[in-house]
């Protein structure tokens, strides 16, 4: 069999998503024979010039990894997706937005003039902003434009499949090469992992679904084998889709989310705090109010790495 | 905790309201969907920022 | 003037190209290093709870 080509791009990423494909250790050795790979920045010499020079469709997999929220992004994203037969959107913030979706509650504006200008380290007296085009003594030098929102990749181009975590694991990425290899792929659209919620996976003794106080992690040792949403934990385990073997669970953390939500429900955020509040076992308004002050950042919570994935998607400006 | 997740996502609370009337109340759910629609009315458009890259 | 784009910056974490100008004699004129990202941790780590901090910023670098 030819080898195949596979392709590997990070767009508003972190990295993290191509450190869990070198983490499948001597695995790799087995893609290596399997594919060539013609395209990796965090590994491989490859430039832009190279993809756009490649023909159509000659790329057997492209695993794309990063949220989208720049024109640079943008391109290759729709460079990739050209050359690509198959396109995999790889970890939560290509899924979903992930953590940086969290940027769509703040304007660009507002971040810019954070990053760039208020931010105590810096050193720029005149306030000066990145541009996308700048005008130096030799010539021109260009940037990409920044978009408003963070945007997942599905948002920008058609995706055959998703690996959602942050980052996926590596069972679930060994599965992956492994129907590459027996060309077993899955019918296109589906999200590798498992089509059940997380409380499926979790082995934690599930008892009498009621709280009485919600504790942030620093407050309380969980108990272990007792459900940690029972305990008063905020874990995301009822909504959110298992497939990672639970392992923050198993670790005493509370689930947070990253597998997105499960499979039929369009807005993770939305399903938590449904969730959540069903178990509440309050009688009076002073415990409700109490109890929903207990949660001290509910969009962050429970639209940690779903933002961009979500109904509102972003902060909707509020009028004055 | 909806209306404060909401908040945080920039849609003012008054645009959420919840209410129990039974089928036998008319005057009362008249009443109750005629305030909302004054309130909401009140409070203009949302924000036409429907998330694309240019907001 | 003649410019040499390296873009992307590859085999590190992070994004970056360099242009590099050359005069007409062939030598570099000057050199420009820019990132072309920004993801905004700076100010959406604003508003979250302490304890997520130490959960959030490592999605900073993966690596």
């Amino acid at each position: 069999m030819a080898k195949l080509k596979l392709a590997l791009y990070w767009a508003g990423a972190c990295g993290g998503c191509d450190v869990a494909v070198l983490d499948i250790n001597e695995k790799i050795l087995d893609v290596a024979n399997l594919a060539d790979i013609v395209f990796w920045p965090i590994a491989l010499d490859f430039k832009y010039h190279h993809v756009e020079a490649m023909p159509d469709k000659s790329i057997d997999v492209c695993l794309f990894n990063g949220m989208v929220r720049s024109s640079e992004q943008e391109h290759l994203a729709k460079l990739l997706r050209a050359k690509s037969k198959v396109l995999v959107a790889f970890g939560s913030c290509a899924c979903f937005g992930g953590i940086p979706a969290l940027a769509n509650l703040y304007t660009r504006a507002e971040i810019m003039e954070r990053a760039y200008i208020e931010a105590p380290s810096n050193d720029n007296p005149n306030k000066t902003l990145p541009q996308t085009k700048t005008q130096v003594p030799e010539g021109e030098l260009t940037l990409p434009e920044l978009f408003e929102t963070v945007l997942t990749l599905a948002q920008v181009v058609p995706v055959e499949y998703f690996m959602p975590g942050c980052p996926p694991t590596v069972d679930l990425i060994l599965k992956v090469v492994n129907a590459l290899a027996t060309n077993s792929l899955p019918p296109a659209g589906a999200v590798i992992a498992s089509n059940k919620t997380l409380c499926e996976e979790c082995e934690r003794k599930k008892e009498d679904k009621k709280i009485t106080k919600i504790y942030r992690t620093h407050q309380i040792i969980p108990v272990p084998e007792k459900c940690l949403l029972e305990q008063g934990l905020l874990c995301m385990g009822p909504a959110t889709r298992g497939g990672c073997g639970a392992l923050c669970v198993k670790v005493n953390i509370p689930c947070r989310g990253c597998f997105g939500p499960p499979a039929g429900v369009p807005d993770q955020g939305a399903k938590l705090v449904s969730a959540v509040a069903s178990i509440y076992q309050a009688n009076t308004d002073e415990d409700i109010a109490r109890m929903v002050n207990e949660v001290v950042d509910p969009a962050g919570t429970f639209y940690r790495f779903g933002l961009s994935n979500s109904m509102l998607k972003k902060k909707r400006l509020q009028r004055r | 905790m909806l209306k404060k997740m909401l908040a945080q996502l920039g849609i003012e609370e008054q645009r959420v309201r919840l209410d129990w009337v039974s089928a036998s109340e008319g005057d009362r759910f008249a009443s109750i969907v005629n305030e909302m629609t004054e309130q909401v009315r009140a409070l203009g458009p949302m924000s036409r920022d429907n998330g694309g890259k240019n907001g | 003037m003649k410019k040499v784009s390296i873009d992307p910056i590859t085999r590190l974490e992070g994004h970056g190209k360099i242009e590099i100008f050359l005069n007409d004699d062939g030598d570099v004129a000057n050199t420009y290093f820019q990132v072309p990202e920004l993801r905004g941790f700076e100010k959406f780590c604003e508003g979250r709870p302490v304890e997520e901090l130490p959960r959030i910023v490592p999605r900073i670098c993966g690596v």
